[in-house]
């Protein structure tokens, strides 16, 4: 099963541990180097569909370590096995076709 | 702000919306308030970035719903489920976390509940198998065994049906298919050089058909072959003849005939008992047949539709006819007027007295997983508590009551599964300790082995443990008092301090009522060492074997032969006396027959029904069995006929009341000879030490006639203070005098003894174990729940020591209140205990099942432990320093 990017990203957020939906967002701003940045209802619509598709799950825990956000304690995500099995998927696929792209751009630049 | 992006929100679909809603509020005001932190422009512009994030994503979803919740769906079922799976899946993981972080709670509950839910688990293993598993033969529900009873006659209780019973059931019964008549015994097998006394069947051929048996190979006896065949057990083909296909056709010596062997039954067929060997044919034919000859074991094939009752009501009809059809003296025909057939479920029959212990102990072990799960649940519940605040948080922002039940719930799960996969490794090495100290008459034992359905029982114990511990708490924690936020949470409530106090006082109760099974049955144990049996089994060592030689063809030869060997025996040193008998009590049984005096008139019901044998040598010295009048054997009754016999005390007293037996004689029913009383020995019980004493005659080896019997292999006893040491010498002595023959039955009595009362010992034996696991289990709650308790109210504690309370008070305080609930839970236990002590009755001896001592005894006992349990955590309380109980708040 293919995933957006922004799906991707908030996988790769849940990959150290659960989070809190607004800690996702910060991270995925972070990881993806500030080219994504979710607002609320997308970033939603993005969990909605992972849980539905049981990539993510819901959990009613405290934080794992995370600096707790007073009003947002109450819900938090983690990464279900299958969820971490499509990041690494993902992660595969997204090497390799970055792999692809270097080798590609690097015979471009030797012709050149 | 918030309230414009809830007006938002609400263009989401009503179950996105419900779900993520809040939380989409939440997320869009944060943005915003950090971007105020720039400036009023980036947190208006961070606003409508939201806002127009929120319609977007709204109108999307409710094109292409990515969410879809439960009550709002019709069709997805699939999607539910995986919905519901991966919640639940979360919530799992979530106790997974939980018990991480606690390990000393985690290995406390889960321990407990793997000790409790293993021995239900081996228990039940062998219970299902053993008890539950049907018969391995075809429709085994409509096998039954009949018997008779005649009240108001001269047989007492219930009796075997006699042979021409056998014959009109099968010819005339339409609700019996099949019948047969079964019997079991040892005698010897020789096969080569080798002897030995093995047990044997003597089964009608409609045994087979009966039961729908079928041979692994060769074929089943017919008419036509009489009784010159025999059928093998699947054990002795491959013990004996290494499960060579070629023995069929072969003829061996069998109980004392040579017989061919035609057919090998498959492993399974193990009937009447565990441990048969071989089966021989048992003819029935009424030309000749002499009535009343009772004492037959009859199983029959129901036909389909019918049941006991009806079974019953026709034989009882059908026996009706017997003394018309066969004849038979008035006492007889008598007796069928009275008679009742008596038709139980095979299986029943089979399993005797062992499908009670095994019950009883897995009550047992029911009662100790109860008090496991209430000992849990309790923590459980401290925990509860401890978290009460963090639960109310939970609830104040909207987690649901059925949220919070599930994540209770989960827990309690987590931990009993996993005290369920340790439960079952646990069972796996129980298992063995508990069949080597299973009786040896358990029938079907052999074939217990952890099964799938072990694993089945141990899951379906481990959910049920999880919900019974997780219960309670869940249900404490689902309603969390949301006003004791506002206290910060302290104080105890009286309500959930009934709670626990009543599961420490059911748990108590419990506890004392399997001591008490367990206390009635040591009674039953130490009164049965103490029965005197009419023959001491201290340093008595016996064996038998089966010599084969040309010159022993009569009884004096036979006799001749044994005196020698005795002498041998004799000159061994440590030897006091040696003897020989043909049957040993404890490991055989006697004949029945019926004798009269010479007073008494002849005839086929005459004279009383005794049990007889043959004794030689010191054996009444050698057992310790008393010579009440006369003398015992002298070696010239044995050499040759002179008629002479030894009696017991009953046998006395039943042929020759109220006179001096000595010197007078009897005469043994179908025999033209009389026989003179030369002596009166103590009775003694042959099969045990239950067993009513045998009104026993003995006759010397030369038999009644010189030629009608020949004693070929008695049991022999040496009376020795060697008696666990001298075998291998017996066995050089047994070389010399007869290569051929094998040792065998080689016993010490006191092991012998020990074999008798192995069903006792068993139950004793592991109702012991439980039931002081049950006591520490019972200790242990009252242990946490005390110490919970003063953990509470150390500040109620402080203030009162700091308002001159001693802490001899303060300890009397706490372990009155201890004591209370004991005491409450000791009053119910003994009340069950009443009750329930009544399923031992069938095993217990020389005791009541309410043995006021016994309760007593126990009742002290659980009170004790209950004491010193509660005196632990009340010198707790004793040392609290009141400025730091006040301080610490």
């Amino acid at each position: 099963m293919g995933t957006s990017l922004l799906e991707f990203h908030v996988l790769l957020a849940l990959a150290g541990g659960a989070l809190h939906g607004y800690a996702i967002a910060e991270r995925v701003a972070a990881e993806s180097g500030g080219t994504l940045a979710p607002r609320a209802g997308s970033l939603y619509r993005v969990i909605a569909r992972l849980i539905r598709e049981g990539l993510v799950a819901e959990s009613e825990g405290e934080a794992e370590a995370e600096i707790p956000h007073p009003g947002l304690a109450r819900r938090y995500y983690a990464l279900t096995a299958a969820g971490r099995r499509t990041l690494g998927e993902e992660a595969r696929r997204l090497k390799q076709a970055a792999a692809a792209a270097e080798k590609r751009l690097g015979l471009a630049r030797g012709r050149s | 702000m918030r309230t414009l992006l809830r007006v938002l929100v609400r263009l989401f679909p009503p179950s996105f919306r419900s779900h993520f809603g809040a939380a989409i509020v939440e997320h869009a005001a944060l943005d915003c308030e950090r971007d105020l932190a720039r400036g009023r422009l980036p947190a208006l512009r961070s606003l409508l970035l939201s806002a127009f994030d929120i319609g977007r994503s709204a109108l999307s979803e409710r094109l292409r719903p990515s969410w879809v919740d439960v009550p709002f769906e019709k069709e997805g079922t699939a999607m539910r489920s995986s919905f519901t799976l991966e919640s639940g899946g979360a919530d799992l993981r979530h106790a997974l976390r939980t018990l991480r972080r606690t390990p000393g709670f985690t290995a406390t509950v889960v321990g407990t509940l793997a000790l409790a839910i293993g021995t239900i688990a081996s228990v039940f293993t062998v219970l299902d198998r053993v008890v539950i598993a049907p018969l391995p033969y075809g429709h085994p529900e409509r096998l039954v065994f009949v018997a008779a009873e005649a009240p108001g006659s001269e047989m007492t209780g219930e009796f075997g049906p006699a042979a021409e019973f056998y014959l009109q059931y099968k010819e005339a019964s339409r609700r019996l298919e099949d019948v047969a008549i079964y019997a079991s015994f040892t005698n010897s097998l020789r096969v080569g050089d080798r002897v030995e006394r093995v047990r044997m069947g003597a089964v009608t051929n409609s045994l087979y058909s009966t039961l729908g048996a079928r041979p692994q190979l060769g074929r089943l006896p017919v008419a036509a072959d009489e009784d010159r065949v025999a059928v093998i057990s699947d054990a002795l083909w491959r013990t004996w003849f290494g499960a060579d296909p070629s023995v069929l056709g072969r003829s061996y010596e069998m109980a004392g005939a040579s017989r061919t062997i035609i057919g090998v039954m498959r492993p399974e067929f193990q009937f009447p008992s565990d441990g048969t060997l071989l089966w021989v044919v048992a003819q029935v034919r009424a030309e000749g047949l002499q009535t009343g000859r009772f004492g037959y074991n009859l199983v029959g094939r129901m036909a389909p539709g019918t049941d006991r009752e009806a079974v019953a009501a026709e034989l009882t009809a059908l026996a009706r006819g017997l003394p018309r059809r066969f004849g038979g003296s008035p006492g007889y025909a008598r007796l069928i007027e009275r008679h009742r057939a008596v038709v139980r479920p095979l299986l029943d029959e089979m399993l005797g007295p062992a499908a009670r212990s095994l019950w009883i102990l897995f009550a047992a072990a029911a009662i100790v997983l109860l008090i496991a799960c209430v000992n849990v649940a309790n923590l459980f519940m401290v925990r509860v508590e401890a978290r009460h605040r963090d639960l109310a948080v939970r609830r104040a922002i909207g987690a649901s009551r059925a949220q919070l039940v599930r994540l209770q719930m989960a827990e309690a799960l987590v931990a009993a599964l996993l005290g369920g996969a340790l439960a079952v490794a646990l069972a796996g090495l129980s298992l063995p300790v508990l069949l080597r100290a299973a009786p040896a008459g358990v029938p079907r034992l052999a074939e217990v082995t952890l099964s799938g359905r072990t694993l089945l029982f141990t899951l379906l114990a481990a959910l049920l443990s999880g919900l019974l511990c997780g219960g309670a708490a869940a249900w404490r924690g689902a309603s969390p008092n949301l006003a004791r936020l506002r206290e910060g949470g302290r104080g105890s409530t009286g309500r959930r301090r009934l709670g626990r106090d009543g599961l420490v006082a059911a748990q108590t109760a419990m506890a004392l009522v399997l001591l008490i099974g367990a206390g009635l049955l040591m009674r039953s144990f130490l009164a049965l060492r103490s029965v005197d049996p009419g023959y001491d089994t201290r340093d008595v060592f016996t064996f038998q074997f089966a010599p084969e030689q040309a010159g022993l063809k009569d009884g004096p030869s036979w006799a001749r032969f044994h005196l020698d060997f005795l002498a041998r025996l004799a000159a061994l040193p440590g030897v006091t006396s040696v003897g020989i008998v043909e049957n040993v009590p404890l490991d055989e049984g006697t004949r029945d027959d019926r004798f009269r005096s010479e007073e008494m008139p002849d005839g086929p019901d005459a004279g009383r029904p005794l049990t007889w044998t043959f004794a030689a040598g010191d054996y009444f010295r050698t057992m310790a069995i008393d010579v009440l009048d006369g003398r015992p054997f002298e070696t010239a009754d044995h050499l040759s006929v002179h008629g002479n016999v030894v009696i017991s005390r009953s046998a006395a007293k039943l042929l020759f009341p109220g006179q001096r037996a000595v010197g007078r004689r009897l005469q043994q029913q179908g025999q033209k000879d009389w026989h003179t009383v030369v002596g009166v020995v103590e009775d003694v019980m042959q099969y045990g030490f239950r067993d009513t004493p045998q009104a026993l005659v003995y006759y010397p080896l030369a038999g009644p006639t010189p030629t009608s019997w020949s004693v070929t292999t008695p049991a022999y006893v040496i009376k020795t203070p060697r008696a666990e040491a001298i075998a291998p010498e017996v066995r050089t002595l047994i070389r010399q005098v007869a290569p051929e023959a094998p040792m065998y039955r080689a016993y010490t009595m006191a092991a012998l003894a020990a074999r008798s009362m192995v069903a006792l010992s068993f139950t004793l034996l592991t109702l012991g174990v439980v039931s002081a696991l049950a006591l520490f289990l019972g200790a242990l709650g009252l242990y946490g729940v005390l110490s919970v308790v003063v953990a509470e109210r150390t500040r109620e504690i402080g203030v009162r020591m700091a308002l001159g309370a001693t802490a001899a008070a303060v300890r009397r305080m706490v372990v009155a209140q201890g004591a209370r609930v004991v005491a409450l839970g000791v009053a119910i236990g003994l009340v069950t205990a009443f009750v329930a002590t009544r399923a031992l009755s069938g095993m217990l001896f020389g005791v009541a099942a309410f043995d006021g001592p016994t309760f007593a005894a126990m009742a002290s006992l659980m009170l004790v432990i209950g004491g010193l349990a509660a005196y632990v955590p009340a010198r707790r309380a004793s040392r609290v320093d009141p400025c730091e109980s006040l301080r610490s708040d």
